[in-house]
Formats: C-alpha cells, structure tokens, sequence
C-alpha cells in the first residue's frame, strides 16, 4: 500500500459526470467520491448505491406516531369518559385523524433525525479533494488510489478526460 | 426529457395510416351500441322504467366524466408545464374528448325522464322549490355543459396544432406554452368545477332532496378527474403491448408517471370522501346521516359501499405504493380497470339508493345499458385513440445501455 493519491476530475455537466462514473465502475473502480453543488438524478443512478436507511427509520417513526397517537387517544378516553351525543367511545372516525397526523409528526422528525445522523452530520473534516467549486457550478469525482501504481492512474485519469472531465488532477490525499 | 426519446419529425399530429381498430373491433362496438339502444328503449315504456332511466344517467356520469375528465387532465398539464412524455401524454389526455358532445346530447335526454329520476318533479320542495325546479335544472345545467363542450373542443383542437406540439415536445423549462391554450386552459379549469359541482349538486344530490353536503360538488368531480386518469392508464397499458417495439409507452418513467397520477388522486379522492364523512358521523344530525345510513350502514347497499372503497382506494394504494408494481404494466392496467369499474360503482350508490332504497337493481336492463355505453364510449374515442398511436410510435423510446 503506502501513499495514497487523490485523482480530482471536474465536470460542468452533471449527465457527463454520470457518464464518467458509469465508464468508472464498468473499469472495477470503486473507491471513489462525488460532490455535486445540486441533487441530480444522473449521478445517483450512474453511483448504483443502493437505497437509504433513512427510509427505515421513516417508517419506523411513522408506526411509532400512529401507536402513541391510539394511546393518547385511547388513554384519554379511558381516564375521562366524555360521552359527546351519544357516539361510541373508542371510535375510529375521530381518533383515525390524530393516528394520521402524529404519523407524519413522528416520520418526519424521525426523517430529520436519521438523515443528519445517516449524512455523517456535523462533518468536521471535510472530505479530501473538496474544492468550493463543487459547491457552486462544477460537479467533482475524486478517487482514491495508490501513489506507486502509474498505470492505474492514468487509466483513471483518460477514463474521466474521454468522459468529459474539464479538468483532471492529481492531488496528495 | 431524456436521452433516449426522440422525435421522428417536428409535424403536427395526425393519425397515421392504419387506424388502431379494424372493423370486427368497431362490428364488436356496434353491437353494444344496438344492444343498450334496445335494452332502454324495451324497458323505459314498462314498468322497469325506472330502472332503465337509473342506468341511462348513472353511465352517462360515469362516461361523461371520463371523457370530460380528460380534457381537464389535459388543461393540469399545461397549467403545470408537464412535459415528462412529450405530446404522447397530449394525445392520451385528449383521447376520450370526442364523447363530450354525445354526452352533452344525450343530458337531454333526461328530461323525458325527469319523472322517474328526480323526486322533486312530482312532490315539489317549497323551500327548494326556487332552485329544483324542471326550467331552471334544464337551463343551468344545459348550459354549463355547453360551455364545458366548447371549451373542450377548443382546446383539443388548439392542442393539436404544430405550435403546440412543438411546445410538447420540448424541454427547456423557460418555454411557455402557446398563447391562447394558456388562456383556455385556466377558463377550463375554473369552468369544470363550477359547471360539474352544479351538474353534482343537480344530478345526484337532488335525488335525496333532504340531504346536502357542502363538499359533494369537489367529491363528485374529483372522481371524474381520477377515473379519467385511471382511463389513461388502462388505454397507456393496452397501447403499451399493441403498438410497435420501441413505443413511447415502453419507457418505465412514463408508467411510473401515469402510475404516480392514479395514486395520488385516489388518495385525493378517499380524503374528500372522509371530509364528509367524519363531519357527518360527528354531527349525527338525523337530516344528514340518512344518506350514509342507507349507503354505508345497511344491507344491500353496504356491500357495494364496502366494494367502492375497495376499488378505488384500498387495493390502488396498496398495490401502486411502491416504485415497481407502478412499472408493471399489467399491475398498473388491472388496478386501473378495477378502478373505472369502481367509479361506475360508486355513482350507481350514489344515485340508486336514493330512487330504490330497498332493492338493488342490477340486471340485464343495467348491464345491456352500460354495454350501450361503453360501446358508444369506444367508437367516439377511436379517432383520438389513432392520434395517440400516431404520437407514441412516432416519439420513440430506446432503452440506453448498461
């Protein structure tokens, strides 16, 4: 092993960056790391990932706000016995509308939660090869390999410029 | 849009040289026209006049939402700038429009049975007396449909045109649609909910002439909207299979799209159905709950009730939540189907209880009639069908690699 490098392609098109990250992975390479300014639909399906466990955790936050919601209605009920015009007491119509909104209460604080914890969030280091372009209109694929291996590097450097790349680098990691 | 659709040439739309029926198929659709003629047209001077006039206006809300529904979805799509399929979506949108006018036709035809249809002809309503009367529910009602119709038209015709279709087919965001489609369009919109909540209010809700619901208007017509959704699913579906191998309905985002329509507005449809619901239930008010009562609580009615909601909600949000099954044509095409069948139903327990508390009548006479329909229906939609064919064979789509 020993030193490793940082490879630094620069795309101003998010569909040419997909297609270097496409040409990429058809090469074997994996170990590598995307930074888009804006969501882009190209790149997440060109990367392949496979699906959040954000997704997970949503669910799991909407079933527990339906559970709490029936208990707090449930509950109350129970405690005090309020008859309102003769209806049943434990009834769905009513207390189906509390289950739905504490639902969306739950999963979506549960989305927040998980997602800053999923993202790796507050990032103190910033991952290697950032460049604030890639925050502003430039879309960056740095990979990560070894200092020693000429040859690879430079397959992976053609490999980003024929796919587009405005810029190819090489950078200490 | 991407990649890989493309569009053969820039020319306006036109139907191409095989028409997507041959003559058995029109032969077939004939046939069901002769036969819902004569199964009204025996029974409506009997003693299952009723029945037959039950049938007539239950399947001519039924059609004429679908097709009316259409044109709307067809207005949302240039109100909101949707270009996810090119003019293919234009074409499917506009496809059922050539019912309308035979819709608008056959509304005068309930006049002859105003007798049998609305209770308040016979036993007027002093204090509703001055909206539920026989001149005045022609007349509004008349004549909203007829601006409905013209509006409907105008726009089919101005979406067909070359400008438009080179509007459709575009994709930079920044490009507004041709004038005056943005000016029919929103005059459209407004008009259908106005006409088809008074066409509601008239055609449905005057038959328990006690009962009132404030939200009914938006509940009926948000039902049309859906069914004529769920009708472009099923007709994107059958096209999907028939058309050649690389037709625009071959691309899964364009199901996923048309299958992301059919959920979300049968959610939309199950809230406005529980708005009124839980509102009536709370108030347990006598006047109102009658129609619920009848309808949700008590045999027969309440296993159609039960079937309503199983067809339009319970089964499309189950099976379409997911990414796949809304890709699967077959899946997306039988929920759709169950889905048209399900607003059929659900206009016949809006309407028939309300004429026949105690019976439901479901047989030949209401099959032949529906048939009569349905075969109307089809032959007035083949011609947008064929432009629709014409559209999705010309922008093709080609699965990109890897």
């Amino acid at each position: 092993m020993g030193v490793s490098m940082d490879i630094i392609g620069s795309f101003a098109d998010d569909q040419l960056c997909a297609k270097g990250i496409a040409d990429l992975r058809h090469a074997a390479v994996e170990d590598f790391h995307v930074f888009s300014p804006i969501p882009s639909h190209h790149i997440e399906h060109a990367m392949g990932k496979p699906k959040s466990r954000v997704r997970l955790f949503v669910l799991l936050g909407g079933i527990t706000g339906i559970l709490t919601a029936l208990a707090l209605t449930i509950g109350t009920t129970w405690e005090w016995n309020l008859g309102s015009g003769g209806k049943p007491m434990i009834s769905w119509p009513p207390f189906i509308i509390i289950c739905f909104e504490l639902m969306i209460l739950f999963g979506g604080l549960s989305a927040v939660t998980s997602f800053i914890v999923n993202a790796g969030l507050p990032a103190f280091n910033s991952a290697s090869g950032y460049n604030s372009r890639f925050g502003e209109d430039r879309f960056g694929v740095v990979v990560r390999c070894d200092a020693a291996d000429g040859d690879r590097l430079e397959k992976i450097e053609s490999i980003l410029r024929n796919a587009g790349a405005e810029e190819v680098l090489r950078d200490a990691a | 849009m991407s990649a890989g659709l493309q569009a053969a040439r820039a020319a306006s739309s036109s139907a191409p040289a095989a028409p997507i029926a041959g003559a058995a198929f029109k032969g077939l659709m004939a046939i069901f026209v002769a036969a819902g003629v004569l199964g009204f047209a025996m029974n409506v001077g009997g003693a299952n006049a009723a029945r037959a006039w039950q049938a007539y206006l239950v399947n001519l809300l039924v059609w004429l939402g679908i097709a009316q529904g259409g044109v709307v979805v067809l207005a949302a799509f240039y109100l909101t700038n949707g270009r996810w399929a090119g003019t293919t979506q234009y074409r499917l949108a506009e496809t059922f429009a050539g019912f309308i006018p035979l819709g608008f036709v056959l509304f005068w035809g309930l006049y002859f049975g105003r007798t049998l249809i609305f209770p308040w002809v016979l036993h007027p309503i002093a204090q509703k007396a001055a909206w539920l009367n026989t001149p005045f529910l022609f007349a509004r009602d008349g004549i909203g449909l007829a601006i409905m119709t013209a509006l409907s038209l105008w726009l089919v015709r101005l979406s067909r045109t070359a400008q438009a279709a080179r509007w459709q087919r575009s994709s930079e965001e920044i490009l507004l649609a041709p004038n005056p489609i943005r000016k029919v369009a929103p005059a459209l919109a407004i008009c259908f909910a106005v006409v088809y909540t008074i066409i509601a209010f008239d055609l449905v809700m005057s038959l328990a002439p006690a009962w009132s619901s404030t939200l009914f208007g938006w509940f009926f017509f948000a039902g049309a909207f859906w069914s004529a959704a769920a009708a472009m699913a099923l007709v994107a579906t059958i096209m999907r299979g028939r058309l050649g191998a690389h037709n625009a309905f071959k691309n899964p985002k364009v199901m996923h799209d048309l299958g992301k329509f059919v959920f979300a507005f049968s959610v939309f449809w199950i809230y406005l159905m529980f708005a009124q619901y839980i509102v009536i239930w709370y108030g347990d008010i006598p006047v109102e709950t009658f129609f619920i009562v009848l309808r949700v609580y008590l045999p027969p009615w309440q296993h159609l009730s039960y079937a309503v909601l199983a067809l339009i909600w319970v089964i499309p949000f189950v099976t379409l939540l997911g990414v796949r099954p809304k890709k699967t044509p077959w899946i997306l095409g039988l929920v759709s189907l169950g889905g048209i069948a399900g607003i059929w139903l659900e206009r016949y327990v809006l309407i028939v209880p309300s004429l026949s508390p105690h019976v439901v009548p479901l047989g030949w006479i209401e099959i032949l009639i529906t048939l009569g329909f349905i075969g109307a229906f089809v032959l007035c939609a083949l011609p947008g069908l064929d432009r629709l064919a014409a559209a999705a064979t010309e922008e093709t789509w080609v699965e990109e690699h890897e």
